[in-house]
């Protein structure tokens, strides 16, 4: 438990952190002092069983299935990595209380910052490949949150997302790496992968996985080229940049490196593309930093190379290269992390850190100065000084991989030590000179707590230096083992090897460094220049916002290209599927053998060639002419209701007959009010070549959708049916459902079901209609009285819609259609009660009645009709979905589902017995249904007259009758 | 059996009920706003207990091998309709009834007044959606389809404004010719096989003539032509952006779900009909949805990169999300069915937290200035240095940002949440197949980052400029009613993430049910009707 809690606390300190409020500092503080203290407390005391070679394991199963175990491991490596990450922290912690200023929100700050801390334990703590690549993703995630600390600021804003897309995107390579690897080893646990070098290093794949994987390392770890994002990190607040970027969260890239050393290095590959990209990074990184202005900006890019420096060392690859490496990683975490808190304290007192202005600060800040340069002369590799230790080991490697065939890896180096060198004299050159005027505040020394961390690296610094056996040689061994095991070399960590190359490449550098540095300072103006030379052109950072820049315009253009926001392109599209699709997955039809045909008929086909022939003038007039497509369609639809009664289906020719009627007549009346057709005159270009291309297109593509829907409804109609249910239906319609009429036994018994969900479909339909056009106001071209209804001759056309209805030509009309009300009811009632047994039901019925208001409205006006009768559609919808919905429910009181149908013998006086099915009932809620549907939808086109009248200009429609003689329907 | 017991009827209590809340509230006067939506809500958390309750009954060893039935009008299948809950079905229930009942709340404030009959619309969606779920009929299934997309329609165009009846006609429009395409196909299957019962159809395929394989090919991908159109695959898809930027969140938050819908049809005629009991053609068509389902993902990425607006994004996110589910079920069929279902889930949650959470970040500033910044930082212009001193977030946009982080990293699929977790599993399971990992599989992956990567490429660069970049912000007001849907939604997520085993493991069970289809068949088409009590007054 005691690992699980070494990354849980952290967790949990940052929820608590995040809780307080804005202005508790201290509290704050105390919280992460605690947190970090306690975790250092308890790592420690892993120390006997971690420097005895054991390897501690807790596990708790996540996700079992997937191979994936939480497991928390810590083996040497693992342990001085925590150590590290929480000493730093602490350290950190307490220089942050005092460099926050008292009006920044800490709780955020700190919240943060302690979930870095345990997403970076975690990286370092998982025994799961995959673990780690959450924890990773982790540590993306909290640094772009600390790096945006001060997100009012736009370098900050930029510096984070940066930062962000560069290690989240290593993150997935990561990810993909991982899985290659775990697909080559076959599990996904680091003892499993690290037992398996030989398997990996064998495989076909492992070039990938090692791509991958190196492309998330490099990327956290900010080698070339993808170091730009590190310095625009500085844009956090110091306390961020001495933690996360220089002193551990960019050290998880190389961790990872050192991990899985065991399991990827030892080829060649593993050393071009992990020592080249170093060597790279070591040389660019040293030489641009001596051109920096910015203290921030210089210790990033001394960063960068030291990086580099570790990166190259891993890339050579040998067991003692590696040990360099890991001590090279807590050597520079120590001094950097003191120098960025030495720059933050140099920030903070005198309110700059542009090196232009800076000088003579050591009369101002003694102390500050005093540790600042110690620390430089570490980062330079001066003797007696720990960092002098790591850099003659890493000359020593250099030289030895180097011979006779590598040897630019021997140059670079020096060259390396030769620019560090320059640009630590360039930091420590604003302590000496004459005091500055220009600061923008007087500097004091840091309040004594601000400068102890400081003091405490870089007493870690010269004790390292002097004394390395006694004081790190115990910690280095025990990472080493774990790393290495057997191959661990024999090395001896000492300030004097005697005179030999790497103290004569350290000696040349420090005198090359102090000659360089005096040379651009007169030849170069180091002091004045803005840009760096031979490389300025090498702007990561803008190659990075170019290349974003370039993916969204880039992603627009393929965006245009294969989608569209149009819907005709839509319909095509879903138009060439259907055409396309089938038969590329059923590929060329069987032999098709025919049942035995039917004789043929004039008199159909004639009907037939009707249809056809209204559907075929219905699409050539439909752009131009709407009103005579839609009488068209009303053709293709009476041919249709005729073919289904020369099919012996009276009950669909019925219906179809009676949808049709409603439908055109519904159509009808919404067409008033669209907008007239667009004429072509002066201001339309005539329809030019790609016109008419498309037009043939499109006709090509209907023709050949409806020659296949034609061709398909043939083969199936001839095609011998098979066994189908609708037997079924046809022997048990009388005797089970009690009813001849087995269409309307399908709709009210058998598959009710289907019916219930129909009439709603109905019912939300009139609904959607209802309240589209509740408010709606036709357009003011379509308001006006259409020309047909204005013709000079024409007494009617001085008159209004209303006084037409009450008084003129249209008088007759309606006082006859008002006497056929009920006879239509009285059918409507017919052809609802023989529904069961003959053609008819409560659908068909319901359309009947529909029709009856319908012509009222249209004939009397909309007016007379709502003052005479009042509607309610609202309440028809609900009470007959209610109705059918609970004549189904009513099966329940007998033990039976939903919707079965029940019989009742009832005994009339004068009627005699009744047989009363349930069914009927239920098919009363679906002619209420059908009747509030179509009265719903009429009365919100109708209304619309009454809306487009009241504009101004036309007060008949204020004049309505008075309201008398209601009935309520 | 001569009476049902009465927890069987519950399997068909989640059409009936939203069906009469519905019902009864459409001639309620509009202005009882409270009232309406106090019915709306009681049915929505009645739905929701009795969807979990279904999903206890399905996996609690209620019924034998988890499979519920229930004959409508009492009538034996394949003749009458057979309502089916197994733990697929189940699970969806849930999903949705979750989903609905966050969208409701969310809505209570201001949405549901902003045009008519919304809690009416409201409910028979959610009939339309858990009819869906239940069936176990290709027509029936059809017409919950149609119940559903009326009340989508209605629902898309509630509160209009020109950019909702502009992107409510499109949408209207095509989903209309998927609905006549549906019908086709169902009338092609059924003149091939002569039955509509999903159960039927298993058993019927294998014995197949020539012709009527031929024609039961066509229509099989007719229909997937319907309801990939529903699922939004390149290219039958551009409708969905524009209609999720254009709906009402509330709307919106629905309408993720239901491009789920679609997966979830084909997936349910496809495992029954072509699959291992489909002879010859067992894994019809699934090189193709493979195909389509990459180039969807693609399409998906591309397009994320490429908006500017949380609509558009999330419209986006959904594509991926429907790229993703339909690229790796055609990719290995069922091996992967489990993560795909986990991914399912967490998606599907994280994007309708998502839907609802845009509204509420538009409300801190109007988007102009932050794009302007936006701007200056892409370009390092340096306006005045302002000073290293923070500002202080206030808690609203505290919990704003976050919820908005866990969606994004959800979305994308970045660590440590669910998106991640069913990421991972999808790679395990492709990359567990046996044999060699082929190529595609690679690519397959892949992709699937690629596209991840661009989700939160795009998701940090809305995220920075809703609330970074927008200056001295004012917290926006939220409503409790507000919060707790997003929030809730959020925690589910996470919650998902840490209880991924104990999911998995339902998972799991749920496709074992999936693969037995002898049992399946048996259970479906073996339920007996209700007998009638002999002698008694009920005539058939």
């Amino acid at each position: 438990m005691l690992l699980a809690a070494l990354v849980l606390v952290p967790f949990l300190g940052s929820l608590l952190a995040a809780v307080m409020p804005a202005d508790a500092r201290n509290r704050e503080s105390w919280l992460a002092i605690a947190v970090a203290a306690g975790g250092l407390l308890m790592a420690g005391s892993l120390y006997p069983d971690v420097a005895a070679g054991q390897v501690l394991r807790e596990e708790l199963a996540w996700l079992p299935a997937q191979g994936l175990y939480f497991v928390l491991r810590v083996d040497g490596l693992a342990w001085v990595f925590t150590m590290l990450v929480l000493a730093i922290g602490l350290l950190v912690v307490v220089y942050a209380r005092y460099y926050m200023s008292p009006a920044d929100p800490v709780p955020r700050f700190f919240a943060f910052l302690l979930a870095f801390m345990g997403s970076m334990l975690g990286v370092v703590l998982s025994g799961n490949l995959v673990q780690l690549v959450v924890f990773w993703e982790l540590t993306s995630l909290t640094s772009f949150l600390l790096i945006g600390y001060w997100h009012h600021r736009a370098d900050a804003r930029r510096g984070a997302r940066m930062a962000f897309t560069v290690t989240a995107t290593g993150g997935l390579c990561l990810l993909a790496g991982v899985l290659v690897l775990g697909n080559i080893v076959g599990s996904y646990d680091l003892d499993v992968v690290l037992a398996a070098g030989e398997r990996v290093r064998a495989d076909e794949l492992y070039l990938p996985a090692l791509v991958l994987i190196a492309l998330g390392a490099l990327t956290k770890s900010a080698q070339f080229p993808f170091h730009f994002w590190l310095p625009h990190a500085m844009a956090a607040p110091t306390p961020v940049s001495s933690y996360l970027h220089s002193a551990t969260m960019v050290k998880a890239g190389v961790f990872l490196l050192v991990r899985l050393w065991p399991a990827l290095a030892g080829t060649p590959e593993w050393t071009w593309i992990i020592g080249g990209a170093g060597v790279c990074t070591l040389m660019i990184g040293a030489f641009i930093a001596i051109f920096q202005h910015d203290l921030k900006g210089l210790l990033a890019y001394s960063t960068i190379s030291h990086l580099g420096l570790i990166t190259t060392l891993i890339g050579i690859g040998t067991p003692l290269a590696i040990v360099a490496a890991i001590f090279h990683i807590l050597n520079h975490a120590t001094f950097k992390a003191s120098l960025f808190m030495a720059a933050g304290i140099i920030d903070h007192e005198t309110g700059t850190r542009d090196m232009r202005v800076l000088g003579g600060l050591r009369h101002a800040l003694p102390v500050t100065a005093t540790l600042a340069i110690v620390a430089s002369a570490a980062m330079a590799g001066v003797p007696l000084l720990n960092g002098f230790l790591s850099k003659e080991m890493f000359f020593a490697e250099t030289l030895l991989v180097g011979g006779d065939t590598n040897w630019w890896m021997s140059y670079a180096a020096l060259a390396m030590g030769v620019f560090g060198v320059a640009y630590s004299l360039r930091f420590i050159s604003i302590f000496f000179g004459a005091p500055s005027e220009a600061l923008p505040r007087a500097p004091h020394e840091p309040p004594r707590w601000m400068r102890s961390p400081v003091e405490l690296l870089v007493l870690t610094c010269l004790v390292v230096g002097v004394l390395p056996g006694l004081s790190i040689e115990p910690i280095l061994h025990v990472a080493a083992v774990a790393t290495l095991g057997p191959a661990m070399p024999e090395y001896d960590l000492a300030v004097w090897h005697g005179f030999n190359i790497p103290l004569l490449m350290s000696t040349l550098a420090l005198a090359g460094g102090v000659l360089l540095y005096g040379l651009l300072r007169r030849y170069l103006q180091l002091k004045e220049r803005d840009t760096v030379p031979l490389v300025h052109r090498l702007n990561g950072a803008q190659i990075y916002e170019n290349t974003m820049l370039r993916l969204t315009r880039g992603a627009g253009w393929l965006l245009k290209h294969l989608g569209t926001l149009r819907l005709q392109p839509q319909l095509l599209l879903l138009m060439l599927a259907l055409l396309g699709v089938p038969l590329l997955l059923a590929g060329a039809p069987p032999a098709w053998s025919d049942s035995p045909r039917q004789g043929f008929d004039p008199l159909f086909t004639a009907i037939w060639v009707i249809g056809g022939g209204c559907a075929i003038a219905a699409a050539w007039v439909a752009k131009y002419h709407r009103l005579a497509a839609l009488a068209l369609v009303g053709g293709t639809g009476v041919v249709t209701a005729a073919t289904f009664l020369w099919l012996s289906a009276p009950d669909l020719a019925l219906t179809q007959l009676m949808v049709e009627t409603v439908t055109t007549v519904l159509l009808l009346l919404g067409l008033r009010w669209l907008p007239p057709r667009i004429k072509a005159g002066a201001g339309q270009p005539a329809p030019g070549r790609l016109a008419w291309l498309r037009r043939s297109r499109d006709l090509l593509v209907a023709t050949a959708g409806g020659l296949a829907m034609a061709a398909l409804t043939y083969a199936v109609l001839v095609h011998p049916a098979s066994d189908t249910i609708a037997d079924f239906f046809l022997q048990n319609a009388l005797t089970g459902g009690g009813g001849s009429n087995v269409v309307n036994v399908l709709l009210v018994d058998f598959r009710s079901f289907d019916t219930l969900g129909e009439i709603t479909v109905l019912a939300i339909v009139a609904l959607t209609v209802y309240a589209l056009l509740r408010r709606f106001r036709p357009a003011p071209e379509s308001v006006a009285i259409p020309a047909q209804q204005r013709h000079d001759v024409d007494p009617a056309s001085a008159q209004t819609p209303a006084e037409q209805a009450g008084s003129g030509y249209l008088l007759v009309a309606g006082i006859y259609l008002r006497l056929l009300l009920p006879f239509m009811g009285v059918v409507a009632v017919y052809f609802f009660m023989r529904g069961h047994n003959l053609p008819g039901g409560g659908f068909v019925a319901g359309l009947i009645f529909s029709v009856a208001i319908l012509v009222q409205y249209m004939l009397a006006g909309t007016v007379w009709v709502e003052s005479h009768l009042q509607l309610r559609p609202h309440r028809w919808l609900g009470f007959g979905l209610v109705l059918a919905c609970a004549t189904g429910l009513g099966a329940w009181l007998f033990g039976h589902p939903f919707l079965t149908t029940h019989t009742a013998h009832v005994d009339w006086p004068l009627v005699g017995e009744l047989h009363l099915p349930s069914a009927f009932v239920f098919d009363l809620g679906v002619f209420v249904v059908v009747v509030g549907t179509t009265m719903l939808m009429l009365v919100a086109l109708a209304h619309q007259s009454l809306r487009a009248h009241r504009l101004p200009g036309d007060e008949a429609a204020r004049a309505a009758p008075p309201v008398s003689g209601r009935r309520t329907l | 059996m001569s009476a049902l017991p009465w927890m069987q009827h519950l399997i068909v209590v989640p059409v009936l009920l939203p069906l009469l809340v519905g019902a009864l509230l459409i001639p309620v006067a509009q202005n009882r706003h409270g009232f309406k939506f106090a019915a709306s809500a009681v049915s929505g958390v009645l739905l929701w207990l009795l969807s979990l309750a279904l999903l206890g009954m399905a996996d609690g060893g209620h019924w034998p091998d988890g499979i519920g039935v229930y004959l409508a009008s009492n009538w034996a299948a394949p003749f009458g309709i057979a309502l089916m809950v197994d733990r697929l079905s189940a699970l969806m229930l849930v999903l949705t009834s979750t989903i609905a009942l966050a969208a409701l709340v969310f809505g209570a404030r201001r949405w549901d007044r902003v045009g008519v009959h919304f809690h009416s619309l409201f409910q028979f969606l959610l009939m339309g959606l858990n009819g869906a779920f239940l069936t176990n009929d290709l027509f029936n299934l059809f017409v919950f389809f149609e119940v559903m997309l009326a009340a989508s329609y209605g629902l898309v165009l509630h509160g209009y404004n020109l950019r909702r009846i502009q992107a409510g006609m499109q949408y209207v429009a095509v989903n209309l010719v998927a609905s006549l395409l549906f019908l086709i196909g169902v009338s092609l299957i059924y003149g091939a096989t002569g039955t509509l019962n999903i159960a039927d159809l298993t058993l019927r395929v294998a014995a197949l003539g020539p012709q009527d394989t031929y024609l039961l090919r066509i229509g099989a991908s007719v229909l997937a032509l319907a309801f990939l159109t529903k699922g939004a695959m390149w290219p039958l898809g551009f409708w969905l952006p524009t209609t999720y930027a254009a709906a009402s969140p509330p709307v919106a938050a629905m309408l993720v779900l239901m491009t789920k819908v679609g997966v979830y049809a084909l997936l349910r005629v496809w495992l029954a009909v072509f699959g291992d009991a489909a002879g010859e053609l067992e894994g019809f068509g699934l090189a193709a949805l493979s195909v389509g389902g990459m180039a969807t993902l693609l399409f998906g990425a591309v397009g994320m990169l490429a908006s500017q607006d949380g609509g558009r994004m999330a419209g986006y996110g959904a594509i991926i999300s429907s790229g993703t589910l339909l690229a790796v079920l055609g990719h290995s069929g069922s091996a992967v069915l489990a993560s795909g279902l986990y991914y399912l889930i967490g998606s599907t949650l994280a994007m309708a937290a998502f839907m609802l959470l845009i509204e509420l970040t538009e409300r801190i500033r109007p988007p102009g200035a932050a794009l302007l910044a936006i701007t200056m930082e892409a370009f390092a212009i340096e306006d005045k240095p302002e000073d290293p001193v923070g500002v202080g977030i206030p808690g609203t946009l505290a919990f704003l940002g976050l919820s908005f982080v866990a969606c994004a990293l959800v979305i994308s699929g970045m660590p440590p949440l669910s998106g991640f977790v069913a990421k991972f599993s999808l790679f395990h399971a492709l990359l567990a197949m046996p044999g060699r990992v082929p190529p595609a599989t690679w690519l397959l992956i892949a992709l699937m980052l690629l596209a991840g990567l661009a989700a939160i490429i795009a998701l940090m660069r809305l995220g920075v400029r809703t609330f970074w970049a927008s200056g001295a912000v004012t917290p926006p007001r939220l409503q409790i009613s507000e919060v707790l849907p997003v929030g809730g939604l959020v925690a589910l997520c996470v919650a998902l993430t840490l209880q991924a085993g104990a999911v998995f493991d339902y998972l799991s069970r749920t496709v074992d049910g999936l693969a037995r289809s002898g049992s399946y068949t048996e259970r479906v088409l073996g339920e007996p009707p209700v007998m009638r009590p002999a002698g008694g007054e009920v005539a058939r």
